[in-house]
């Protein structure tokens, strides 16, 4: 009896020691990756982060109008969140190298999910970059129109505009990257609407007041714009 | 204007009409009278000439060759449908597609010279189109460049930014730098064809806003005509952005295009005036400014993200204080209005945002310079506007160094 205890006790520890000493070979690869892919992190980092501050990036990138950014940013500094966004790139890159490294089954399949699910996720990463360029393009247009036209609720009107692009451009981007689309579909319909309906309720009622009062003195300012018709620009 | 964009059957008539000594466009609206009485004045020019006249109305319709046949006008012919498009159901022309249509025809007719009436004159139009035409004829004139007799609210915008930069930029001290009435030599055409042909990536050519600076360029011969009073269209304040960014736009542009011109110039001088000028009684209305200044204070609260990418501290700070003035008391200064344009002009030359929201959150400035101006001229003589804009040129000659700086160095030189 003992001695088949023995034996269990003997195979087990052999077939755990064996199974660890198949894994160790794995486990080594994913250490050396990881080192490896830190390594090239540091170095494509630290070029980018010297080749952006050569090129003024930040300054730029203010001019462009993306200086809120900065708010974002390490240190307020775009130039460090684009080389460490980079630096995380590569050692996320270098840990799914050194995960399939151990093939097994499951590892194989969870890297080439997740190497499947990055065309889409990287999609969505432009859609939201075009969707923040289009909607500050529209509430500068928007704004910028607005203040000629004398309307006193110009930076209203623009951050409206940037909001609705905003809301929908990351509507599209969670679609894109199948986050829950159907409560990410009602709730873009909910938000969507919601800000169209404040808007126009906005106007409506709560300005009231404000547009009652610009319509009146638009009114009682008919008469002067005879006075202000002798102006000629061209 | 390229000689192949010339509609194909207008191309035929020009061909069988041979060539022309003169080539007159007429781009304002006339009556067929007016017309009548420009194609005899026309003839009463000294001289054998070949006379071509284009014309055509506002809505874009050139005018039937029946309006006048040449056994009327002898030494007039027609050439109608060179200002009609290629393809009809594209439109009128616009503006600037009729100059380079007139241009194009006066290329292809290898005429001496081109007048273009695009401005409805107060008094006797006819006589003025052989004004403008008898320096280009016989005192071999470049560019015949109209100086109107403006009452003291006409003409701002040319007044405020277009002739005094020009001034201070190529050291002509021209009242009218973009015509509309003008006349072109043919050596000053074919020296834009040969600027037209070497920028055919580059931002496009406009015919009025780069006329002058290349005749300042290549120091050609510069001619201002006294044509009296100029019948100036209404102000759309709705479209005023519009209006500024469509006429600021290629002035800018040419800026960038001449600098290496413009840089080497330091000093203005007159041109040479033809013609009585005339003297014009101003009326003593004053204007009422509130809403101008609402818009430029509007502005200031609002577009300071903007005009902040645009402007230095100094500037904005400038504003500012300004913009809290109370309406009877709002005073901008010669200087800040200079430093204004300029670092504009910059800022369209290197792009810092978009050149149509750059030149577009001009206007409530522009509006704040207007209510100024028209609180300085309110009380004053008839002499004091012309007085007031002369002080502007000067604050824009004296401002010249300030965007040399600006120009050569943007991002040290930034006070």
């Amino acid at each position: 009896m003992w001695e088949q205890v023995k034996q269990a006790l003997m195979d087990s520890t052999t077939h755990f020691l064996t199974r660890f000493a198949n894994l160790l070979p794995g486990l080594a690869a994913l250490v050396v990756a990881l080192f490896l892919s830190m390594f090239l992190a540091w170095i494509l980092a630290t070029m980018v982060r010297r080749i952006l501050m050569g090129l003024h990036f930040d300054e730029r990138l203010g001019r462009w109008g993306f200086a809120s950014l900065a708010e974002w940013s390490p240190m307020n500094s775009p130039t460090r969140l684009v080389s460490r966004s980079i630096a995380a790139l590569v050692m996320v890159s270098g840990f799914l190298i050194g995960v399939s490294a151990f093939d097994l089954q499951w590892t194989s399949l969870f890297v080439q999910n997740v190497f499947s699910y990055i065309p889409e996720v990287m999609a969505a990463l432009v859609v939201l970059l075009v969707g923040n360029v289009v909607a500050r393009f529209l509430a500068r247009s928007v704004l910028i129109g607005a203040v000629n036209l004398n309307l006193q609720y110009a930076r209203f009107l623009s951050i409206g505009v940037k909001w609705i692009v905003i809301v929908l451009s990351v509507a599209m981007a969670l679609e894109h990257m199948r986050i829950a689309p159907g409560i990410v579909e009602i709730a873009f319909g909910i938000l969507f609407g919601g800000i169209v309906l404040t808007l126009s309720l906005a106007v409506g009622l709560s300005s009231k007041e404000l547009i009652s009062k610009t319509l009146e003195r638009d009114v009682k300012k008919a008469p002067s714009e005879s006075v202000e018709d002798s102006l000629r620009h061209l | 204007m390229e000689a192949g964009s010339i509609p194909q059957q207008a191309e035929q008539t020009a061909e069988e009409q041979g060539s022309a000594d003169l080539v007159v466009g007429i781009l304002a609206d006339l009556d067929s009278a007016t017309s009548s009485r420009i194609c005899d004045a026309l003839g009463t020019l000294p001289g054998p000439l070949r006379i071509a006249m284009l014309q055509h109305d506002q809505r874009g319709n050139p005018a039937s060759p029946q309006a006048k046949t040449p056994t009327e006008c002898a030494s007039v012919f027609f050439l109608p449908s060179l200002l009609a498009k290629p393809d009809a159901s594209k439109g009128p022309l616009s503006t600037s597609e009729a100059y380079q249509s007139v241009f194009a025809a006066a290329e292809k007719l290898q005429a001496r010279g081109c007048c273009v009436i695009a401005s409805k004159l107060e008094g006797a139009t006819p006589e003025r189109v052989c004004q403008i035409a008898r320096p280009l004829l016989h005192d071999e004139a470049d560019l015949v460049l109209p100086h109107y007799t403006s009452r003291k609210f006409e003409g701002l915008l040319n007044a405020s930014i277009i002739a005094p930069m020009m001034r201070a930029l190529y050291g002509k001290r021209i009242n009218n730098p973009m015509g509309p009435d003008i006349g072109v030599s043919r050596q000053l055409l074919q020296k834009m064809l040969v600027k037209r042909a070497g920028n055919p990536g580059g931002t496009a050519l406009h015919p009025l806003a780069c006329l002058a600076p290349a005749a300042f360029c290549d120091r050609l011969r510069i001619v201002e005509v006294h044509l009296g009073t100029r019948i100036y269209p209404a102000p759309d304040w709705a479209n005023m952005s519009s209006v500024l960014a469509n006429v600021l736009s290629p002035v800018f542009c040419d800026l960038e295009r001449n600098a290496s011109c413009w840089q080497r110039t330091r000093v203005s001088a007159p041109v040479q005036a033809v013609g009585e000028p005339v003297f014009l009684a101003q009326d003593e209305g004053a204007v009422d400014t509130s809403r101008l200044v609402e818009s430029f204070q509007l502005g200031n609260r609002e577009l300071q993200e903007i005009w902040s990418l645009v402007l230095p501290p100094s500037s904005l700070f400038e504003l500012r204080k300004v913009s809290r003035l109370p309406v009877d008391q709002f005073h901008m200064s010669d200087e800040l209005w200079v430093k204004v344009v300029y670092d504009f002009a910059l800022a369209h030359r290197l792009r810092t945002i978009s050149r149509d929201h750059l030149l577009r959150s001009l206007t409530p400035l522009y509006l704040g310079w207007v209510a100024s101006y028209a609180h300085d001229v309110r009380s004053a003589g008839a002499l004091f506007p012309e007085r007031r804009l002369n002080r502007l040129s000067l604050a824009y000659e004296a401002g010249k160094s300030y965007l040399l700086s600006r120009w050569r160095w943007p991002d040290r030189f930034n006070p």
